[in-house]
């Protein structure tokens, strides 16, 4: 929203802050503004000016033109600009000193454009008798920061914070006396009430649309409206000042004599103004004639009741409008205009007529002759004004964490129009001005941001809290992920957070059913639609992505899975994931993500039966288990998917890895006899796993076992492996004598060669 | 005549001592003057046949001249040895400036880093770290904080709504309620988390990033102390001490709402391109809980009340680290991410 500093200065009686200083205060007391801005700057040096003589030079389009000007005397100058005719009074800069055309031209004519009072950059300006000689400062204040405020949309209610932050008086530029009285000469009816509180409403009749003057195009301009004709300009002009938005429709074009306000019947669609047609349903309100739509209440006006050049009489619609039936109108039709933004903050309904007075004396200037016809129209159900707010002073300090004195609550209250009554010595009941009642404030919490913004925040020394000292409660999940980040990234492994989407490229590399994904209902990105129900698509998107400038590397991240529960809210399922890529074979690899699994979990292993799935090489696939539990997987990438190079993953169950974390246990006493160690060498055929071995080795030693190391492995000639290890037993109450020892060997050698196996050397 | 062959056999050993160019030498003389045939042995036998009283004197002067050979051969000795541990020592010259082997440590996420030190902080201040859900309900992500279906705050925040009614939540704030639900009054936690905005993505736009809400509800929680933990939040992640300024800022589930600026860290307050010439930067969306949200959550508000915050932990590692695209941050790219 754009604020005049020159508007707000016509509201605020003697303002003179520095317009740069009040930006900054309206930031630190009101809504955060985004900028201040300069405009209009070359009208404080431009003078009116009359055109004496205008004289082609050759067959040039440029004339050369003489003018007189009260501030710079007779100057000659070189001008293209079609209407300038002798006679003309216009406005003089005296910018650009230079020879066009043989001619020396000094200064120069402008147009309305360059001037910066309207769009128009057809000719230079014909001025009018009231145009004010000055730039402007526009204050722009963040929209966001307007949400709760339907009287900031508008100058007046600025004013009022203006006037209140540099202590000074607002004028209301309202004179309901204005208003006509008598029976009005339009009906109006309004189906439900909920949704249109009031409707207001003048007929006017002996109307000239032609442009407005100069000083109200260039009000509409420096704040962003474009200027279209004296009556659309002077609507606009009250919305952006009470601000109540109105409409203006062409009394010949209204069928029927009378108004009905009334949601939309099946079918019924509206041409706008815009020059777009809009379906609507019953969930949009419509203005309408006899016959049917002329608008969309709140939103847009229609085509065919618009003003045009020809309108001679005009009905002007001043009205409220439910906020969240715009609201949901405007999104409904992604349709956002002025008046709608207005309507869904919830606008004050005594503005409505209010509103009125203020076009009439508007219209009065911009179309001289103008009559009104019959009395106000005023189709009202008027609520009950709310309650006044009963205000604890003592609680308020509390709140703020300051003392105030009534006194300066009471100024403070007042001077944002709040009437204000004093229950007891410390509790005030505060009446809230209806323009500020419509959702803005109604409970004492809302009065304590009124008095603290307006008091100065920085007038609050900080203080910590004096709160008991209590251990809070414990978040072991996040501890231990914390835990694990520590751990993977000091074994060389760098965090990476991907989205929580899959992308296009995704699905079509996984080859995946859209069918058992999350969906998004309103993506604006085909890589937003799907979310993800594995983290394994954006490790491998990071893969092919880094392969370009890396060779070797290795990385994790934690994550959330995303999955579709039929019936159920999606389930989220924290996983861990870790990769290494490498240029080479993947074998070192897939085995320092084993070892990685082993320091997050010591007691997981992996297994073989996993059922291979299409992106994982089909030799090179295990389960990560513990005890009976599946942790996760690892494997390697199928070649189909990294092309260049092998990748190696491990994926993990993180809430598995902590459920399964060993429990604290007592300490295991040391041995007090030697132990006993002895290697075996056992030739296995093609293929046979080094898991099983170890397991056959272990049942076979029982309870002498101390611990099995698993020491090398290499394939024989006829394709067969040789697998080595070193057993160490013992006994926990004697030393084992070499018959002892003999007889375990000899018991485990029976168990490998059970199996079909047979020892080497 | 017995003395003088002992003084000859001690003087022509010590002097074989002295030459002795190694330690095989030296060993050489022991053998030859001290060993059990060695000339100082043979000589000993001869004792026998003296007299008494010159055995004695004879036994005296060949143990002197054996311990004093004795104690020369050790000194010897020792040079020796240390000669040859220097010669070892000088041979095992090692290159230490050769790289490590093994693999190189990997990095944390900046969020991560700048989340971590967060948390560290408000759990030394007794706050609980609560984690929540990223698929959200209407309810917890809008309702519960004081935002009703037509409310014009919806617009603040584009949402991604999934098709089965459940949306992606837009803020770590629904963390508000669902704590005060689970743990009651009085309450300290804050909740960081990724969060989703349904919006086009630039240098400085993403639709995924992270927050950290924090809440505080007890009997009497003021504006003063929300400054205090903000200050002390501020100091602590800019590690210097940070002045902020309180302005009015508008959050449905707030009230009074504030924005919290900390004086810009580049210029010093001055104005700068960093802090668009004002000074300042917008940093922590903060206020005092609104009492309907006091109520979502299932607490009087007559008898508690609290403030709430909420920190953009993305922005501010962007602050930290000086990136300027934030897009740098889920994009994956390891020449990035093993800078930290």
């Amino acid at each position: 929203m754009k604020f005049s500093y020159r508007w707000l200065s016509e509201l605020v009686e003697g303002l003179d802050t520095d317009p740069r200083e009040l930006t900054r205060l309206i930031t630190m007391k009101t809504a955060e503004c985004e900028g201040v801005e300069h405009v209009a700057t070359l009208l404080d040096q431009a003078s009116p000016a009359r055109v004496i003589s205008v004289e082609p030079i050759g067959d040039s389009h440029n004339r050369r033109v003489v003018v007189e000007t009260p501030a710079y005397g007779v100057r000659t100058l070189v001008c293209g600009a079609p209407n300038c005719r002798p006679g003309l009074m216009t406005v003089y800069v005296p910018v650009g000193r230079k020879v066009i055309e043989g001619v020396e031209s000094d200064g120069m004519l402008a147009s309305g454009k360059e001037l910066g009072v309207n769009n128009d950059h057809e000719g230079i300006v014909e001025l009018d008798p009231e145009f004010p000689f000055a730039s402007d400062w526009i204050i722009e204040v963040d929209n966001k920061s307007l949400t709760h405020r339907p009287d900031l949309w508008g100058h007046l209610g600025m004013a009022r914070e203006v006037a209140a932050i540099t202590g000074r008086r607002v004028t209301d530029p309202v004179r309901m006396s204005l208003l006509p009285q008598g029976e009005s000469a339009i009906l109006v009816e309004i189906e439900n009430y909920e949704l249109c509180s009031r409707y207001s409403a003048l007929l006017f009749e002996n109307v000239t649309v032609r442009p407005s003057p100069l000083w109200l195009q260039y009000r509409l301009e420096a704040i962003g409206l474009n200027p279209i004709n004296n009556i659309v300009d002077v609507t606009n002009f009250v919305l952006a000042e009470l601000p109540q938005p109105m409409h203006a429709f062409d009394a010949a074009k209204l069928r029927g004599g009378k108004i009905i306000v009334r949601p939309a019947r099946p079918g019924e669609s509206v041409p706008a103004l815009n020059g777009e047609t809009y379906a609507t349903d019953s969930s949009n309100l419509l203005i309408c004639d006899a016959e049917g739509p002329v608008a969309i209440a709140g939103v847009i006006g229609g085509m065919e009741s618009s003003i045009s050049d020809s309108t001679t009489s005009i009905v002007l619609e001043s009205a409220n409008f439910n906020a969240a039936s715009i609201r949901k109108t405007s999104t409904r039709l992604k349709l956002r205009t002025d008046a709608s933004m207005r309507f869904e903050k919830s606008q004050d309904p005594l503005n409505t007529a209010r509103g009125l007075a203020r076009a009439v004396e508007l219209l009065q200037q911009v179309s001289p002759g103008i009559r009104l016809v019959g009395g106000l129209v005023d189709n009202w159900r008027q609520a009950p004004a709310p309650p006044p707010v009963t205000l604890p002073l003592d609680w308020m300090d509390r709140k703020l964490g300051t003392e105030l004195p009534a006194d300066e609550v009471r100024r403070i209250l007042e001077s944002l129009h709040f009437t204000v009554k004093s229950k007891s010595d410390r509790v005030l009941s505060v009446a809230v001005p209806s323009w500020r009642a419509t959702r803005d404030v109604s409970i004492k919490d809302d009065l304590v941001e009124e008095v603290g913004r307006m008091v100065g925040y920085a007038s609050i020394t900080p203080a910590p809290p004096q709160t008991p000292t209590v251990v809070p409660p414990g978040n072991p999940e996040r501890v231990f992920e914390h835990r694990i980040r520590d751990l993977a990234s000091a074994q060389g492994f760098t965090e990476v957070y991907n989205y929580s989407f899959f992308s296009d490229e995704m699905l079509k590399a996984f080859r995946m059913d859209a069918d058992s994904l999350v969906e998004v209902a309103n993506p604006i990105a085909s890589d937003r639609r799907f979310l993800r129900n594995s983290l394994v698509p954006g490790i491998w998107k990071n893969i092919v992505d880094n392969v370009r400038h890396l060779d070797y590397f290795r990385f994790f991240e934690i994550g959330k899975e995303i999955h579709l529960r039929p019936g159920l809210p999606p389930e989220e399922r924290p996983r861990f994931l870790a990769a290494i890529y490498s240029r080479q074979d993947a074998t070192p690899a897939l085995f320092e993500l084993k070892r990685l699994a082993e320091c997050l979990l010591k007691t997981v292993r992996v297994d073989m039966d996993a059922e291979p799935r299409e992106f994982e090489h089909p030799r090179r696939v295990g389960l990560v288990r513990c005890g009976d539990s599946d942790v996760g997987r690892l494997f390697e990438f199928h070649p189909n998917l990294v092309e260049t190079g092998r990748a190696a993953v491990l994926d993990l169950d993180l809430t598995m890895l902590q459920v399964l974390q060993p429990p604290v246990k007592p300490y295991q006493p040391l041995r007090r006899f030697p132990t006993s160690a002895f290697d075996l060498s056992v030739i296995v055929p093609p293929r046979s796993k080094a898991g099983d071995l170890h397991s056959v080795l272990a049942a076979a030693a029982g309870e002498s076992l101390v611990e099995i190391d698993f020491l090398r492995t290499f394939a024989l000639p006829d394709g067969s492996n040789s697998i080595s290890y070193r057993i160490t037993i013992g006994a926990s109450e004697k030393t084992l004598s070499n018959e002892d020892v003999t007889a375990i060997r000899e018991q485990l050698i029976a168990a490998v060669q059970a199996r079909g196996w047979s020892i080497r050397g | 005549m017995l003395a003088e062959r002992i003084a000859r056999i001690q003087s022509t050993a010590l002097s074989k001592i002295e030459s002795a160019g190694k330690l095989e030498e030296l060993e050489a003389v022991r053998v030859e003057a001290l060993g059990r045939k060695g000339e100082l042995a043979l000589l000993s036998k001869e004792l026998g046949k003296l007299a008494p009283e010159e055995r004695a004197e004879a036994g005296k002067l060949l143990n002197a001249a054996k311990q004093a050979l004795e104690s020369r051969l050790e000194d010897r000795k020792r040079v020796f040895a240390a000669a040859a541990l220097n010669l070892r020592l000088e041979s095992e010259w090692l290159d230490l400036t050769l790289p490590a082997p093994g693999i190189r440590p990997g990095s944390l996420h900046p969020v991560t880093r700048i989340q971590r030190e967060i948390e560290d902080l408000f759990t030394s201040l007794g706050f609980t770290v609560v984690d929540g859900p990223e698929v959200e309900t209407e309810h917890y992500n809008f309702d519960a904080l004081n935002i009703p279906p037509s409310h014009p705050a919806r617009d603040m925040q584009d949402t991604f709504w999934l098709t089965d009614g459940h949306l992606l939540r837009t803020h770590t704030s629904p963390m508000q309620v669902r704590a005060m639900e689970k743990f009651g009054a009085p309450l300290r936690v804050i909740a960081p988390g990724r969060v989703f905005r349904n919006e086009e993505v630039d240098a400085s736009h993403e639709h995924t990033f992270y927050q950290l809400e924090g809440m505080m509800i007890d009997r009497d929680v003021s504006v003063a102390h929300l400054i205090y933990f903000m200050k002390t939040l501020l100091s602590h992640v800019f590690r210097r001490d940070v002045t902020v300024r309180l302005r009015p800022g508008y959050f449905p589930f707030v009230e009074p709402g504030f924005e919290l600026d900390g004086q810009c860290m580049i210029c010093g307050g001055s104005g700068c391109p960093v802090c668009k010439q004002s000074g300042w930067l917008e940093l922590l969306p903060c206020g005092l809980v609104h009492p309907n949200v006091l109520r979502s959550g299932g607490i009087d508000p007559e008898q508690w009340n609290g403030f709430a915050f909420g920190l953009g932990l993305t922005r501010l590692a962007m602050m930290r680290y000086k990136i300027d695209n934030i897009r740098l941050l889920l994009g994956g790219d390891l020449r990035f991410l093993t800078q930290f």
